[in-house]
């Protein structure tokens, strides 16, 4: 699916540019010459080749296609299924982690950046510990034989 | 306590998960909008027919949400499916539009 994606979005943009740049000289070629071959009916309706016309419509689907499906991925909000979702795929999903497998929620000192502190600390704020990972580790462990 | 109350006391939702699809909503939309705003300043609209074009075109990303993101089931994804994927930060991508749609009618037209 993401490599569709990045077919789709590259796709979309080379031809979006394409037609823009033809729709471009279209209107420059057409200005200047004495004869308008296009008069609508209607004023605002685009005036431009039915092949231009075409290659930008399509581009722009293919283009929203491809932002649509690289978009990260929807979490589900009900808290039941949220959780279950989380005990079924383990906690290690995103972000930063420690060693000890403890999630590192923010770098914790939000005024890093101005460096007044001499002394990096690299402490960041932590999130709770996983207990049941853990414990599940441990019985893994036991299992095998309980040899280090 | 009211009826949405007394549900939500039964089935609670998880915020930062409403947060996030509200982000990639959010994002989706805008980046979307100002590709409109490019196809309806290229194909030379003006006035309502872009306005027009542009709702189209978000009804468009909708189903493409609907389909892709939310898998069928928005009610699973988003507390209000109705306003929160259907018509979730329309009208917030509408600057953008016109940003771009003003821009490209510009650059192409003129």
């Amino acid at each position: 699916m993401p490599f569709l994606a990045a077919v789709l979005n590259t796709m979309g943009l080379v031809f979006l540019t394409h037609a823009i740049y033809s729709t471009h000289e279209h209107h420059s070629l057409t200005a200047s010459s004495p004869y308008k071959t296009s008069t609508t009916a209607i004023p605002s309706f685009p005036s431009i080749p039915l092949d231009i016309l075409i290659e930008l419509l399509a581009s722009t689907l293919a283009l929203l296609t491809g932002i649509v499906l690289s978009s990260p991925a929807l979490k589900p909000i009900q808290w039941s299924t949220w959780s279950s979702s989380l005990s079924r795929s383990g906690r290690k999903s995103e972000g930063k982690y420690t060693k000890e497998n403890i999630e590192v929620l923010g770098e914790g000192d939000p005024f890093q950046f101005l460096g007044l502190d001499s002394v990096r600390e690299g402490e960041g704020r932590r999130g709770f510990w996983d207990g049941r990972g853990a414990r599940g580790e441990y019985v893994g462990w036991v299992k095998a034989g309980g040899k280090a | 306590m009211t009826e949405e109350e007394r549900q939500l006391a039964i089935n609670p939702i998880v915020q930062s998960s409403v947060q996030h699809n509200t982000q990639v909503i959010s994002n989706i939309r805008n980046l979307t909008a100002s590709l409109f705003g490019v196809a309806a300043g290229t194909l030379g609209l003006e006035s309502y027919p872009g306005f027009i074009f542009y709702l189209l075109g978000t009804l468009i990303v909708s189903v493409l949400l609907f389909m892709f993101r939310a898998e069928g089931q928005p009610s699973k994804y988003f507390h209000r499916p109705m306003s929160d994927l259907w018509l979730g930060e329309v009208f917030g991508g509408l600057s953008g539009f016109v940003l771009t749609w003003t821009l490209f009618y510009g650059l192409v037209r003129a």
